[in-house]
C-alpha cells in the first residue's frame, strides 16, 4: 500500500471539492484499487483530530511511512515569517509542512496555491503567501530549488484554481503504480500539461477566422477583447472536461490561466491587453508579424454563417 | 469542582477550527469560537477592476463558491443599477440550487453522520444500521452520497462551465443562454436526484413529504415503513436518542437574506424572492422585514484596530492589531442586528419563508442540533422542487435574453451590496467603487455570523452560547462538540478574516 497524507493550509478547500467530483479514477477508487492507504484528509476522516495527531507523531518519528503527501493551499508566512497566520495548535502549519515534507517519498502541491502561491498572494499579498517550491514563476518557495524528497523528486505541482479533478486523481494513480512521472519546466505532470486549454474549445471556429466577440454573453471567441488566456494556458480542461460535460470557455467564461504562476494577473481579468488590434500576449510560441498577416487573411476567408455568428459554441 | 480549560480541534469543518472551551465537572460553562486561518481577501479586491470580484471572491470558498458570485454579481448590479433578465436570475438560481443541494447532501452524510460511527456508540441498540448506512467510503448513503453530489454538479457546468470556482454570472446577467440541450441534460440530472432522494433519504415521496406540516404528523410519519427506515429517519431517530433536539439552541433570533431572486420581478430596487426575507426576534416572536442597514460588525473581542459599538460593512474597517494575552481573542469580526445575536442557516430560511412543519417544531421544542440538521434535509426537497421549476420557465422562454449589455457608461462610482442565500445561511458582499476600481469590499459570511466571537456589550457567539451547559464525556475525543458544531454546517474558509493566535486563549474573569 501507498500512504497518503493530505494538509490543508491557506486554502479554500476547493481542491478537495474538485476531487470528489474525480471519475475515472474517483478518490474512491484510489483507494479501493489502486493501492493508496488514506491516512488522513481534513474533510473526509472521521476519526478525531486526536488520531491526526497520533498519525503525525508516526511519521515524524520514523514508525509510518509516509508514501505521498498533498498540500492544499498557499504557505502562509506572515506574521514577519512565523507563518503564525495559519497554524494548528501553536504551530504554524508552514512548519508542519517542512517536517512532513522531509519524511515524503514525493510531495504533491495540490492546486496553484500551493503549487505557485495562486489568490492568496495576489497584491498585495495580505498574508505573505508563497508556494512549496515556487514564489509565483521565481523557483524557491518555502523549499529552495534544489530541494528533493525522499524519492528524489522536486514538489510534483498539479496546478489549476482549482486543480482538474481527473489532474489530481490520475496523478496520485500514477504515483501508486511507481512508474516514472515526467515533469515540466514548472514542475508540472507532463502527462496533463502538455496541451493548453484553448484545443478542444467549442468556440475555436471563431478563433480561427478571427471573429471576436465585444462583450459577454456571445457565441464568439474571447481571446481578443475579453481576456481568454486559453491559447496560452496549459491545461486539460477542453480535452477532459469538468463534471464531464463542460468547461469555461465553452459556456462563455474566458479562461483565466489558473494553471499558470502568475495567475491570478494583476490586470483586469475580462479584458484583453492590446498593441493596436492584437492582443499583447499571443497564444504560445506565436511570432507577432507572422499573426497579424494570418489573421487579416483569416477574417478575410470567414465564412458567413461564422461572421453571423450563427454557429453554437 | 473540577475546571478545566481546554483547546478543541475539529475536522469535517471546510476548514481548521479550534474552540476553547471551559469545563466544570464536564459541563462547558464557557466558550469561544477562534478559527485558524489568515487570508485577507478583501484586501486582495481593493484597487483591482470591480468586476474581478467574480474572479476572486468565488474562490474565498471551496464548497459555495457559486453563492460567492452571487452576492458579487448582485452588489455591482446594485452600484450600477442594472437591470437583469429573467433568464438570468432562473440560471443563477438553478446553479445555486444545484450548489445547494450538493453542499446539504455532502453536509449531511460526509460531514455530520460520520460522526454516528464512533465506537462509542458502539452499544446502541442503531449501531448496526448506522454502520450500514454511514460509514466512511463502504456505508451506503456515504458511498451514494459521493456519486450523487457529483452528478448534481454536472448542472452547475453546464450553465457556468465547471464546479468548483466559475465566473459564468456577470453585471446584466450570465454568459450562456439555456438550450433543449442543456435544459433536457440537467432534467435527467434532478430527475435522478430526485429519485434518490425520495427511496433513500426519506423513503417517501417529496409531494407526501412536504405537504407534512405539523410536529405531530411529521412524528406519526416518522415511525411509517418507509421513512422509518429511510436516512433521516435513522438520522432522527438515533440523534433524539442523544438528547439532540433538545441540545444547542444558541441564540433565539434568526435571520434569511431571502432565498432566490424573483426571476420575474427582480430588479431596482432588488427585494424580491422567491422565499421572503427578514429577522425573527426571539424573544417578541415576531417576525419583521430585512434591513441591511441593521447589519454591523463588532471588533471589542477581535484583533483589529478598536472602534466603538459596530459598524456597517459599507463604513466597515479591517485593520489587523494583534493583541494576544488580552481579552480579545480572535481574527473573526461579530456580525449583529441591530445589536442583536442571530443564527442564519436553512432552519432560519424555512422558519421565516413559512415553512409550517419547520415553524411548528420550532414552536413546540425550540432551535436545536436536531432541528438544525433536519431542516438542511428538508430544504433539498424545496431546492428539487424550485430547481424544476427553474427549468420549466427556461423551457417555456428560451430565446428571451440572458445578458443585457450596459454602456461603460453605466459602470459609475458608488456602493452597492449583495445579499443571498447560501447553503449556509445568510451572506452579504458589500461594495464601495471609486475612480472605477474597488475602494472597499466586506464581507459577512454564513458562518462569521453563527461562529462570531463576543461582541461589544459581550454578548456570546451564537455557537459559543449553543455550547454553554453541553456536557464532554472525554475533552481529548468531545464527539458532542462535534455533533452540535457540525449541525451549524461550519464553513471556517470562508471567516475570510478568521486567524488563530497559535496560544492558548485565556479570558480575564
Amino acid at each position: 500500500m501507498v500512504t497518503l497524507f493530505w494538509l490543508q493550509t491557506g486554502a479554500c478547500g476547493g481542491d478537495s471539492l474538485a476531487i470528489l467530483g474525480a471519475e475515472s479514477p474517483s478518490i474512491e477508487q484510489l483507494f479501493s484499487s489502486h493501492g493508496v492507504e488514506l491516512l488522513w484528509h481534513p474533510s473526509l476522516s472521521h476519526q478525531s483530530m486526536r488520531l491526526h495527531d497520533e498519525v503525525i507523531e508516526r511519521i515524524l518519528s520514523g514508525e509510518l511511512t509516509l508514501d505521498i503527501l498533498c498540500v492544499e493551499g498557499s504557505i502562509v508566512t506572515a506574521p514577519r515569517g512565523t507563518g503564525l497566520y495559519d497554524s494548528y495548535k501553536g504551530r504554524a502549519k508552514m512548519e508542519m509542512v517542512r517536517d512532513l515534507a522531509a519524511q515524503a517519498g514525493v510531495v504533491v502541491a495540490m492546486g496553484t496555491c500551493a503549487a505557485y502561491g495562486g489568490v492568496n498572494a495576489a497584491p498585495p499579498n495580505p498574508s505573505d503567501c508563497v508556494g512549496l517550491q515556487f514564489d509565483g514563476a521565481q523557483p524557491g518557495g518555502l523549499f529552495a530549488e534544489g530541494w528533493r524528497s525522499r524519492g528524489d523528486l522536486p514538489v510534483v505541482n498539479v496546478a489549476g484554481c482549482p486543480a482538474h479533478p481527473h489532474a489530481m486523481t490520475q496523478t496520485l494513480a500514477w504515483l501508486a503504480t511507481g512508474l516514472p512521472l515526467p515533469l515540466d519546466e514548472i514542475n508540472r505532470p507532463v502527462s496533463h500539461f502538455n496541451t493548453v486549454v484553448h484545443q478542444g474549445c467549442t468556440r475555436n471556429e471563431y478563433h480561427e477566422y478571427d471573429i471576436e466577440d465585444l462583450e459577454p454573453g456571445g457565441r464568439a471567441c474571447l481571446f481578443f477583447n475579453l481576456g481568454c488566456q486559453g491559447p496560452l494556458t496549459h491545461a486539460v480542461c477542453n480535452s477532459d472536461l469538468w463534471n464531464g460535460v463542460s468547461s469555461k470557455t465553452r459556456a462563455g467564461v474566458p479562461c483565466f490561466g489558473c494553471t499558470s504562476p502568475d495567475f491570478p494577473r494583476d490586470a483586469d481579468l475580462f479584458s484583453t491587453e492590446k498593441i493596436g488590434e492584437v492582443p499583447l500576449r499571443l497564444p504560445l510560441g506565436v511570432e507577432r508579424p507572422r499573426y497579424m498577416a494570418y489573421k487579416n487573411l483569416a477574417r478575410a476567408a470567414a465564412p458567413q454563417r461564422v461572421r453571423d455568428k450563427k454557429m453554437e459554441p | 469542582m473540577t475546571r478545566l480549560e481546554v483547546n478543541l480541534e475539529l475536522n469535517r469543518v471546510e476548514g481548521d477550527l479550534t474552540i476553547g472551551v471551559t469545563l466544570e465537572d464536564g459541563v462547558v460553562v464557557d466558550a469561544r469560537t477562534v478559527g485558524s486561518l489568515y487570508r485577507g481577501f478583501e484586501q486582495i479586491l481593493m484597487g483591482r477592476s470591480p468586476r474581478d470580484a467574480m474572479v476572486i471572491t468565488p474562490r474565498v470558498c471551496g464548497i459555495c463558491g457559486t453563492a460567492h458570485l452571487y452576492s458579487a454579481v448582485l452588489a455591482l448590479e446594485q452600484a450600477w443599477n442594472l437591470p437583469v433578465p429573467p433568464n438570468a436570475t432562473r440560471i443563477r438560481n438553478l446553479c445555486l440550487m444545484a450548489e445547494g443541494i450538493q453542499n446539504d447532501l455532502r453536509q449531511s452524510f460526509l460531514f455530520f453522520t460520520p460522526d454516528f460511527c464512533h465506537t462509542r456508540y458502539r452499544d446502541h441498540p442503531l449501531y448496526d444500521k448506522l454502520m450500514a448506512d454511514f460509514e466512511p467510503f463502504k456505508g451506503v448513503m456515504h458511498r451514494e452520497t459521493l456519486l450523487m453530489t457529483r452528478r448534481v454538479l454536472e448542472i452547475v457546468a453546464h450553465f457556468g462551465g465547471q464546479w468548483p470556482h466559475s465566473s459564468y454570472m456577470l453585471p446584466g446577467g450570465v454568459v450562456t443562454p439555456p438550450d433543449a440541450r442543456k435544459i433536457l441534460a440537467c432534467r435527467s440530472v434532478l430527475d435522478e436526484i430526485g429519485a434518490w432522494y425520495e427511496k433513500r433519504i426519506i423513503g417517501a415521496s417529496v409531494d407526501e413529504w412536504l405537504a407534512l406540516d405539523s410536529a405531530k404528523d411529521l412524528f406519526t410519519w416518522l415511525e411509517k415503513p418507509g421513512p422509518a427506515d429511510s436516512a433521516l429517519g435513522l438520522m432522527s431517530q438515533f440523534t433524539r436518542s442523544l438528547d439532540m433536539h433538545r441540545l444547542g439552541a444558541g441564540t433565539p433570533h434568526m435571520i434569511s437574506f431571502g432565498a432566490w431572486c424573483d426571476p420575474v420581478s427582480w430588479g431596482p430596487p432588488y427585494n424580491t424572492h422567491l422565499s421572503p426575507s427578514g429577522f425573527y426576534d426571539g424573544d417578541t416572536r415576531q417576525l419583521s422585514s430585512l434591513d441591511q442597514g441593521l447589519i454591523n460588525e463588532h471588533v471589542r473581542h477581535s484583533w483589529f484596530r478598536p472602534y466603538t459599538g459596530g459598524l456597517h460593512p459599507f463604513e466597515g474597517e479591517t485593520v489587523p492589531d494583534y493583541q494576544p494575552g488580552t481579552d480579545r481573542y480572535t481574527w473573526a469580526k461579530a456580525p449583529r442586528y441591530g445589536d442583536k445575536v442571530v443564527q442564519t442557516g436553512p432552519l432560519a430560511e424555512l422558519f421565516i419563508s413559512g415553512d409550517t412543519l419547520i415553524r411548528d417544531l420550532h414552536d413546540s421544542e425550540g432551535s436545536s442540533a436536531w432541528l438544525r440538521q433536519f431542516a438542511r434535509v428538508r430544504r433539498t426537497a424545496v431546492e428539487l422542487v424550485r430547481a424544476r421549476e427553474m427549468l420549466d420557465e427556461l423551457a417555456a422562454n428560451l430565446g428571451e435574453p440572458h445578458y443585457i449589455s450596459s454602456s461603460p457608461d453605466a459602470e459609475v462610482d458608488g456602493q452597492g451590496c449583495g445579499l443571498v442565500m447560501a447553503a449556509r445561511g445568510a451572506l452579504g458582499h458589500w461594495v464601495k467603487i471609486k475612480d472605477g476600481v474597488v475602494e472597499k469590499y466586506q464581507i459577512v459570511t454564513p458562518t462569521a455570523w453563527n461562529a462570531s466571537p463576543r461582541d461589544s456589550n459581550g454578548e456570546l457567539g451564537h455557537w459559543e452560547r449553543s455550547l454553554i451547559g453541553l456536557r464532554v464525556q472525554d475533552p481529548d475525543d468531545p464527539i458532542e462538540v462535534g455533533h452540535l458544531i457540525r449541525s451549524h454546517d461550519p464553513c471556517l474558509v470562508c471567516t475570510v478574516h478568521f486567524l488563530e493566535t497559535g496560544k492558548r486563549v485565556r479570558f480575564a474573569p
